[in-house]
């Protein structure tokens, strides 16, 4: 896969975890089990800036507005459909040997997409 | 809660990093899969330590890489640095992110609080078998479900 894919990947899974854990109810049950969600968070912000600043930086800012736009920025290819809009993509995104060597985007909403495994 | 889960009973494992990686061996997930689930799980182990318990760890994250519940647990006899506590019982599950939000993992969290503030964590690390600490979570395991 394609390393700056998997970064984009990972940005959208800890920026997952932080909402998650910044969420009342979970955050709630979190400290039930005797975690510290609240330091958590912090630590986890510090390490998102840390993974965002290796990003190149036109990913970075697409990244950001489609986060803020659609709530996710990253999704995955599922029955040759881009999960997050449903539309259907183009045959061309089949024909590729090399899914997931490239950065590719939803030619309909602009989301960061990926094949699974 | 009717969710399977796999079971790691005699772990070899003799750090955290290593024990995440030998649960995930345990799913079916593509190289490039386990190791980004594997770098998101450490991740939150490093912001903070998931002990839940006394010799109890519980890595979990939300992640868009599974579809569905994907829950192991494990068990080592000799006990595994997590880093600075020892665990011998891991409760690993990643769940998926969907449209509808973090309720169903919210749920989960919710039901592994109550089971193992309830007596269940001192069960757990007294079980004898995979399917009696899958039992005490109350998960289904191997298609046994829990007290059928």
């Amino acid at each position: 896969m394609n390393k700056e894919l998997e970064k984009l990947i990972s940005l959208h899974d800890l920026d997952v975890m932080i909402s998650d854990l910044a969420n009342n109810d979970i955050n709630k049950q979190e400290k039930k089990l005797g975690l510290s969600p609240d330091s958590a968070v912090k630590e986890l912000r510090k390490m998102r800036a840390e993974l965002a600043s290796t990003i190149d930086r036109k990913h970075r800012d697409m990244y950001d507005r489609l986060a803020g736009h659609y709530g996710n920025a990253v999704v995955p290819v599922v029955n040759l459909r881009c999960s997050g809009c449903l539309t259907q993509l183009p045959t061309a995104f089949f024909a590729s040997q090399n899914r997931n060597d490239q950065v590719e985007t939803c030619p309909s909403c602009g989301r960061f997409i990926y094949w699974c495994d | 809660m009717e969710r399977q889960c796999l079971v790691k009973w005699d772990m070899s494992s003799s750090s955290r990093e290593d024990a995440i990686a030998e649960l995930l061996e345990k799913f079916s997930f593509q190289r490039t899969t386990k190791e980004l689930l594997q770098t998101a799980l450490e991740t939150r182990e490093t912001a903070q330590p998931t002990i839940v318990h006394e010799g109890i760890a519980m890595p979990h994250c939300r992640s868009i890489l599974v579809d569905d519940f994907m829950i192991a647990l494990g068990r080592s006899r000799r006990g595994i640095p997590w880093p600075d506590d020892i665990v011998s019982v891991i409760i690993l599950f990643i769940t998926p992110v969907k449209p509808t939000g973090p309720s169903e993992h919210m749920e989960l969290i919710k039901h592994l609080a109550q089971t193992l503030r309830s007596g269940g964590a001192e069960d757990i690390l007294a079980a004898g078998s995979p399917s009696e600490a899958a039992s005490i979570l109350k998960f289904i395991y191997e298609g046994k479900i829990p007290n059928e």
